[in-house]
């Protein structure tokens, strides 16, 4: 056995795996959100049955705020999801809720009649609630926790996986 | 049907690699004959089922078979037949899958290879050659598994492959090129790992070692060319190279290879370096694995990043275990190797300590790049900081090293093997420096900065001693045997491929090395914002935007911009750099224009379009000499496969009868 080739191998190759291992959970995409951490704009919308919804009502809860629309590729990739994560969460006590952006009623309605829907989702049809999120696209997800701030700003389609990890740490 | 019928043969390679293993490694400890044929039944098996479960996905998406989950996950009917063919490698399963279907390819030649070899060798190296296959047989059976049937309901059609990869012709082939790169250094490996297992390292085993790896470095390289060349004509912002992870990943062992088959010159020349040499053969393979590991396991961010995917503690643990018995392995056994390393009295003006220094710069290289690439994972890891280390770095840290590796270039051919004086050397580096003087001034009339000078300089040097020993012996011919300049160069050429095909790739890299310095250097761009109908004057070209149209296909409908380009001398052509929207992207993708020439390209990119599609804003680079960075890293991909090119029975029989002394050694015959 050449020891000094063993001590300098190992030197070499086991930080290499330490850092390797190390990086695992993270997300390389994600970025610091100015939203994350602060108190998230209160709405008052209704839903497409008409029925009115505040979030200063759902204090206390944690909720889930999807932005969407039913022309977005994305967010028919991300549908499934939602609701297999609200269809988990939403008997613990978590609100979710769509929010639709940029589109139709009519063609919000066809979306989820196709899709299914598990949950309620609001009309935001002049945006006014887009813009106090700063939402940019969709589709994008808000996680608010009991306290009314926003816990977790996802953008592009989220995965059920994820949003349990957030909620579950809430 | 295809579902079941391709996981059964992926399940069947999966056992004929354990059986194949097992039984290599045992023959090899006990020199049994029996398991030997074993071994090559099995690696046998193994190629031809990794390469039948590939074809079988291929009819899968052909015919659009979406009950196969990756063909629903990447396949569509709108997607025109040559991209239906190439999503194969699309995704994150299909590429593992593909990797597998080039080791299989990879282990039935090594398989014909090694027939006439040592027979312990043979056994030992496809034993290492079928874990390897084993562990990839495994990823595609179980946890990355493109032949699982699709969950729920059948869809009817799918949202077809990533719209990067459909957007250039490229795309087609740079993957496959850099596959084969990266998955046939595990033949160079399983070798070096089969001499130390026997304890013994011949010529001949040698020699077949480095023409594996000369194979494998040849595709390595065009991969990352092509990769350059399609970032170039794809992505709009005028560049070929970004330190991203990933081009890191592939450059890293494109680094050790080069450092490797410099170092197994020393070796079979001189009998010296053998640990050494091995060290980089199995580091080259070990850097691949790293590679694959970073495109595959969400860890990076990069252009090249699959998704997020479970297969990354999977192959972590792999490389863990390679990297730990491969340090094992070489400490235990190098020692054995060694021992009949012979002792010479070079001096210190030598070919070799040239080649030492070589090493040494490359393995540096090497360090580098991965220091750079991991500190973002290191730095947040002990800190919680995010950060990223972008070109500045990269760039600061590879200019010394580069122009110091081109100037070796220069001066490690220039010197004889073994001992020499200085007034000697100094004899034979007398023009090529003033050549490099002579480098250094264009670029200091041309107002570059130091790095490019130095670039220029270097560039000019090595040229000079380049082309003097390409033509030197042929040189030799004409006076002796009173042949014409190029009938002696070509008959020389046939008889000495390896050294001709070695000085065929530093042309080739000194090529690329002054592109390199002159696009980046006096690259300029601006962004003009243009009216139909309005010429503008931008470097010597006058660009005339003659309005927008929109062209719809199935899988995409694109913005172009038509601009026509004029000079004093008349028009030059109609360049027409387009935006292009998918179905499945929110963002568009743009597809800038060129116009290439050997002196500059003129690159257009539309970054802006008004909604009546009047003005629109373009992005003008000129880049001189960028494509001779394409040229030059053909040349390189043409000299490797010149030196690797088998030769004729007759030239071989003359050539053994004429070899002369001191032509280098490198006109040895084969054998």
């Amino acid at each position: 056995m050449n020891w000094k080739v063993l001590g300098a191998g190992f030197l070499v190759v086991a930080p290499l795996v330490v850092v390797l291992a190390s990086g695992f959970g993270r997300d390389p995409k994600a970025l610091p959100n100015v939203m994350e951490g602060r108190e998230a704009p209160s709405f008052s919308l209704t839903d497409l049955d008409g029925q009115p919804v505040r979030l200063a009502e759902l204090r206390g809860k944690p909720v889930v705020l999807n932005f969407w629309a039913s022309w977005c590729t994305p967010c028919a990739y991300e549908h499934p999801e939602l609701l297999a994560a609200a269809q988990r969460w939403a008997p613990q006590g978590v609100a979710f809720y769509g929010v639709v952006y940029g589109d139709t009623e009519e063609a919000a309605r066809g979306f989820l009649k196709r899709r299914g829907s598990a949950y309620p989702n609001l009309l935001d049809l002049d945006q006014r609630v887009a813009i106090d999120y700063g939402v940019a696209g969709v589709p994008e997800t808000y996680v608010i926790d009991r306290q009314g701030r926003i816990a977790r700003k996802f953008v592009g389609p989220v995965s059920a996986k994820a949003l349990s990890d957030v909620l579950g740490s809430l | 049907m295809i579902s079941l019928l391709g996981r059964t043969l992926v399940l069947a390679g999966l056992g004929a690699c354990a059986v194949g293993a097992v039984a290599g490694f045992v023959g090899g400890a006990r020199k049994d004959a029996d398991a030997l044929r074993i071994t090559r039944f099995m690696a046998n098996a193994f190629g031809a089922l990794m390469i039948a479960a590939t074809i079988l996905m291929e009819v899968a998406l052909v015919t659009h078979d979406f009950s196969v989950s990756y063909v629903a996950e990447v396949g569509s009917r709108a997607t025109p037949l040559h991209i239906t063919l190439v999503s194969l490698w699309s995704s994150l399963n299909g590429s593992i899958l593909f990797w597998g279907c080039v080791l299989g390819g990879g282990t039935l030649a090594f398989t014909r290879h090694v027939r006439d070899h040592d027979p312990q060798h043979a056994s030992y190296a496809l034993g290492s050659l079928l874990s390897v296959g084993l562990f990839f047989a495994f990823l595609v059976a179980g946890v990355a598994n493109p032949f699982a049937a699709t969950e729920g309901v059948i869809p009817t059609d799918g949202p077809g492959p990533n719209p990067l990869l459909q957007n250039h012709l490229l795309m087609i082939i740079h993957p496959p090129s850099l596959y084969l790169g990266y998955v046939l250094m595990a033949v160079p490996y399983a070798m070096a790992a089969a001499a130390l297992l026997a304890g013994r390292l011949e010529a001949t085993w040698m020699r077949l070692l480095r023409r594996w790896m000369l194979f494998a470095w040849a595709f390595l390289s065009l991969g990352i060319l092509l990769g350059g060349w399609w970032s170039y004509e794809v992505l709009g912002w005028g560049g070929y190279w970004a330190w991203d992870p990933v081009e890191n990943a592939s450059f890293m062992p494109w680094l050790t290879a080069t450092a490797f088959l410099h170092s197994a010159m020393v070796m079979e020349r001189q009998g010296q370096l053998k640990g050494w040499t091995l060290t980089l053969a199995m580091s080259t393979f070990l850097l691949t694995l790293l590679g694959t590991f970073m495109t595959r396991s969400g860890v990076f961010n990069s252009v090249h990043s699959f998704t997020q995917s479970s297969i990354g503690p999977v192959f972590l643990g792999f490389i863990a275990l390679v990297l730990v018995a491969s340090v094992l392995l070489l400490a235990a056994r190098m020692d054995a190797l060694t021992a009949s390393d012979t002792a010479t009295d070079e001096g210190v003006v030598s070919r070799e300590s040239a080649f030492l220094l070589n090493n040494l710069l490359f393995v540096a290289f090497t360090f580098t790049v991965l220091l750079g690439t991991l500190f973002p994972l290191i730095k947040e890891a002990l800190t919680e900081e995010r950060i990223s280390v972008g070109e500045p770095y990269f760039n600061r840290m590879s200019l010394p090293v580069c122009v110091g590796i081109l100037f070796l270039m220069g001066v490690g051919p220039s010197l004889p093997w073994g001992n020499t004086t200085g007034a000697r050397a100094w004899s034979r580096l007398r023009l090529p420096l003033r050549a490099a003087a002579v480098g250094a001034v264009i670029g200091a009339v041309l107002q570059a900065g130091p790095w490019a000078i130095a670039t220029f300089a270097a560039s000019a040097f090595a040229l000079v001693v380049t082309v003097h020993e390409l033509l030197e012996p042929a040189q030799a011919r004409v006076t002796s045997l009173g042949e014409s300049l190029p009938t002696a160069f070509l008959a020389y050429a046939a008889r000495a491929r390896q050294r001709v095909g070695g000085y065929i790739v530093h042309l080739g890299v000194i090529i690329v090395a002054v592109s390199i310095a002159a696009s980046s250097t006096f690259k300029v761009q601006r962004d003009l914002p243009l009216t139909v109908g309005q010429e503008v004057s931008f470097e010597g070209y006058r660009l005339r935007f003659d309005g927008m149209r929109t062209d719809t296909e199935p899988h995409r409908t694109a913005q172009v911009a038509t601009v026509t380009v004029l000079s004093d001398s008349g028009t030059l052509g109609v360049l027409e750099p387009k935006m292009n929207h998918y179905k499945q992207m929110r963002e568009p993708i743009g597809t800038p224009a060129v116009r290439s020439g050997l002196k500059e390209d003129l690159y257009l990119s539309l970054v802006r379009v008004s909604a009546d599609g009047t003005t629109a804003s373009v992005r003008a680079m000129v880049e001189p000499l960028v494509a001779w960075l394409w040229l030059g890293g053909l040349v390189m991909f043409g000299g490797a496969l010149f030196s690797l090119w088998p030769r004729g029975r007759a030239v071989v029989a003359a050539s053994a009868a004429q070899v002369a002394p001191g032509d280098d050694g490198a006109a040895r015959p084969a054998k």
